[in-house]
């Protein structure tokens, strides 16, 4: 009898339950502002999705959607320029000694850190200190350096071991932390003596900063929603967004579903072609985009049978159809020349392009140890299952190879799979479809990450290309501090790397989103619209507080879609 | 054989199985190719700094030690650090667990009371339009994936008649309760924020029932199956003959037998959408443990990997064993022969 009691109450309990959340599910939606004077700071937001998880500790975080995270919480000595070149930000100026060994600069004095504390000398060389012992982000573009003083209150000082050249530019990635707001959340004991955890796991979840948006709230899995700083140093526009959001990519449906509801103001980069011509048919939204510096490439393993035979890859370099990927599947871009980005400090214009040509790509052919072997040697080929369009420039390049009969077998894989891969010669495919990014605005970024020895077992670097003479001439124009004579050994080493062909080049990336155009004001996209040549750096390209956004506009067309 | 000692026994068995569990994918974590220090720190780190990570995840000491080192840290609560969120995975779990724990709780509700409902009334009017309609609805909630219902539910309620919230857990601008349990719904009604209540139990509707739709279409048919077969039964036949009213016959003495295999079923489907609930998870941005696991074996995250799935394994063999309970209590054959026979 109890027994059927209690299964009663239950029954009740979960009809009850379940009214409830029908009557909450049907009720009307919540009434949205409709009238400007309705306004309240939270509708002045730019929101946007990246990839996830986001580290914003500047020890820690090095990806895209770190940077763009970290470019907003924190400032930094240099700031770049749109064209790749810099100016001075927290630094007013600096010095550089003629050996390329000393670098002194000046802070700029009064700047607040988001706790009201004043910025200082020491504070840049408790950051670099700290980013230099974690070892971790983007510590290995200042492995140089053998030391950092403060000899006054606003002069810092770095001191490095071999000059290097692009060493101004390369601080763009160095963000200056609070010391003392640091050390106040240290915990003991940890993996770095007396500094216990250097505070990494309360800079998971805050930021000790003094750039212009402060955390609001971090969600590990989820979001980070950060609030403008209004003591900021550089000053505030009245129509800047008073918060900056980055969420985790969801699924296209999901985005087109924000975007149409003014829930969010900016896609991130990797919607497909599909998706964007969907979201530009939503009222107001609309696509723009930039040459961002990075390139998409089928990387060949140069260790790997057949692709460790030159004639073999240049065979291959020779069948692609690279007109049908820069009209049919990334109609924005263009074809790539040579390793460098076309837009990119440093780059070669007139290094040798690869075109289609089928008849040389047998006569490469011929002369490859593999010819008249093809069936015994496929050719396995990875690409990123995070970027659904690789999967049709995979197939185009099997059928193209299939031409010249040659054997691809493709695998879509997950990206943490891929840099699983990468980690040996064994596990690398011969071919591997990979986006890259230059870490600073010049060419040395790339040829370094992408060919230089040291970076073999990256994903960055699927080649492993392990040539003395490529290694030695990257060093030799890495230590060169005359721009322009670093730009000359630059374009030599592009000539070497491409007379190797460890690599099919295939296109230099447009970077494309979708926003909000009828109440954002998105600076990148609009010098991008108007044509400008422009350069942002990663990450710098949302730097939310050269938005604008104006919400009285978006009132009015949700006003409008009522 | 008592309640008591059939607990006993189902909960010595489920110890067995949580040990081959943890020894099974303790192995596989490992045996994945890649260095997990290295994924965690990217491809320039210093050696020094992912030799440092090796050590402090024991990745530099043979394979038993390190079973044996992370068996006793989960006997005291200690899953290791996560390499992905880079802190504890039980803090981890903690905060995402309460989340599919919502949702698939929800799930359950939806799936339960509509599948038996729906079962029941095909039963009652057998080869009607009505449950020639629902078999045609149940076989395309059978055979449609869950992230399609989310994905068509978005579109629907989210994009073109925009009635719920189609990301996250809660709207911005609701102030969200303290995290005593981390269950936001009751969260909220213990801190009395009824608006943060009403917001997080529209967030959950549609995945929700995204999630509950396939199994609640198969516990439809199979009440409808089972109910179907014990209706030809003598007993049932004796009933009427007796002149007990028909409806008094099923919903009193044919219901409750009919359920075992429903009841069975739907166990196992509820547990295993707290490991399917990953691409609805995605769909919605909400931030789960379905997720998190899946993000963890894409990059190989081998500590949260090991503590979701042991996590998960301990969710099925809970569920397993409340199963069994309640099959027991609708069925005293099982009771009374421990579960041995099942005539």
């Amino acid at each position: 009898m109890t027994g059927r009691v209690g299964i009663r109450v239950l029954v009740f309990l979960t009809l009850v339950a379940l009214l409830a959340t029908g009557v909450a599910g049907c009720r009307k939606p919540e009434p949205k502002p409709q009238a400007p004077a309705e306004i309240k700071p939270e509708d002045r937001i730019l929101r946007m999705d990246e990839d996830w998880p986001t580290y914003i500790d500047p020890a820690v975080g090095n990806d895209f959607s770190d940077s763009i995270a970290l470019v907003n919480l924190y400032d930094t000595l240099v700031f770049p320029n749109l064209d790749g070149s810099v100016r001075a930000h927290l630094a007013t100026s600096w010095d550089v000694s003629p050996d390329g060994l000393k670098y002194s600069f000046h802070l700029r004095p009064g700047v607040k850190f988001h706790n009201g504390q004043e910025v200082t000398a020491e504070d840049v060389e408790f950051s670099m200190k700290r980013l230099l012992t974690i070892g971790e982000g983007f510590a290995y573009l200042f492995k140089n350096v053998s030391d950092v003083k403060a000899p006054d209150k606003y002069a810092v000082e770095f001191t490095l071991k071999e000059p290097f050249g692009p060493f101004i530019k390369a601080l763009v990635r160095f963000y200056v932390l609070n010391k003392k707001e640091v050390l106040d959340h240290l915990k003991k004991p940890g993996q770095y003596g007396d500094m216990g955890d250097y505070g990494k796991e309360w800079l998971l979840t805050h930021d000790a900063g003094s750039g212009p948006y402060k955390v609001k709230e971090m969600k590990m899995e989820e979001y980070l929603l950060a609030e403008k700083f209004n003591e900021w140093w550089g000053g505030w526009d009245k129509d800047a967004p008073v918060y900056f959001k980055e969420f985790a990519s969801p699924d296209p449906v999901t985005i087109r579903t924000l975007m149409a509801r003014r829930e969010t103001e900016l896609t991130d980069e990797f919607q497909p072609e599909e998706n964007l011509a969907a979201l530009e048919k939503i009222e107001g939204v609309q696509t723009a985009g930039f040459f961002n510096g990075n390139n998409l490439n089928i990387m060949l393993h140069t260790k790997k049978p057949p692709t460790d035979d030159i004639h073999f890859r240049r065979a291959l370099a020779y069948c692609l159809d690279y007109e049908t990927v820069v009209t049919k599947i990334w109609p924005s871009c263009k074809q790539a020349r040579g390793p460098v980005p076309h837009n990119l400090p440093g780059h070669n214009p007139n290094v040798y392009q690869f075109k289609r040509d089928l008849d040389k790509a047998r006569e490469e052919l011929k002369k490859s140890k593999y010819y008249g072997q093809l069936d015994k040697y496929p050719v396995t080929l990875s690409w990123c299952a995070e970027v659904p369009l690789e999967e049709k420039l995979a197939l185009l390049f099997q059928a193209n190879a299939a031409e010249l009969g040659i054997k691809v077998e493709v695998t879509k894989k997950p990206f943490g799979a891929m840099i699983a891969d990468a980690q040996s010669p064994e596990t690398t495919p011969n071919a591997s479809i990979v986006y890259v990014a230059p870490h600073y605005p010049e060419a040395g970024s790339i040829l370094t990450s992408r060919y230089h020895s040291s970076t073999c077992g990256s994903w960055e670097q699927c080649e492993w290309l392990q040539n003395k003479d490529v290694d030695a001439a990257i060093e030799q124009a890495l230590r060169t501090t005359d721009e322009q004579k670093r730009f000359e050994v630059y374009q030599k080493i592009q000539e070497m790397i491409v007379e190797l062909c460890p690599t099919i080049w295939v296109l230099d990336q447009f970077e494309k989103r979708a926003y909000q155009a009828a109440y954002v004001y998105w600076p990148a996209g609009e010098a991008g619209k108007a044509g400008k040549s422009i350069l942002p750096v990663m990450g710098y390209g949302v730097y939310a507080h050269d938005y604008r956004v104006y919400p009285e506009k978006k009132m009015e067309l949700l006003k409008a879609s009522k | 054989m008592s309640v008591g000692r059939f607990v006993v026994r189902r909960l010595a068995l489920s110890l067995l199985v949580l040990a081959g569990l943890s020894v099974l994918i303790f192995l596989i974590a490992r045996v994945v190719p890649g260095d997990p220090a290295r994924l965690a720190l990217g491809p320039r780190a210093p050696e020094w700094a992912v030799d440092n990570l090796r050590k402090e995840m024991n990745l530099d000491k043979p394979l038993e030690v390190q079973y044996y080192l992370w068996i006793k840290g989960l006997f005291r609560g200690d899953l290791g650090k996560s390499l992905l969120t880079r802190r504890p995975v039980l803090d981890d779990i903690k905060e995402f667990l309460p989340a599919t724990c919502e949702i698939v709780l929800l799930s359950a509700l939806v799936m339960a009371l509509g599948g038996i409902t729906l079962g029941l009334l095909s039963a009652s009017y057998p080869n009607s339009w009505f449950d020639n309609v629902t078999r045609v609805v149940a076989y395309l909630g059978i055979v449609t994936p869950s992230f399609v219902w989310a994905v068509v539910f978005v579109l629907i309620f989210g994009y073109l008649w925009p009635i719920l919230p189609a990301i996250g857990r809660l709207e911005m601008g609701v102030e969200a309760p303290p995290v005593l349990t981390g269950f936001l719904l009751l969260d909220s009604l213990i801190f009395g924020k009824y608006e943060a209540f009403w917001d997080a139990l529209r967030h959950l509707i549609l995945p929700s029932v995204a999630l509950a739709l396939g199994g609640m279409a198969q516990a439809a048919r199979i009440t409808r199956s089972s109910l179907m077969e014990n209706m030809s039964k003598d007993y049932a036949l004796a009933q009427v003959a007796y002149g007990i009213p028909w409806r008094v016959i099923l919903l009193k003495y044919l219901l409750k037998p009919s359920l075992i295999p429903t009841v069975s079923i739907m166990a196992l489907d509820i547990a295993a959408l707290f490991a399917n609930a990953f691409l609805v998870e995605l769909v919605f941005n909400y931030p789960g443990i379905s997720g998190y696991g899946i993000r963890a074996m894409l990059n190989k995250d081998i500590n949260a990997i090991t503590g979701v799935i042991m996590i998960l394994g301990v969710i099925f063999t809970g569920i397993n064993i409340i199963v069994d309970l309640i099959v027991a209590y609708l069925d005293p054959r099982v009771r009374l022969l421990g579960g041995n026979q099942r005539a």
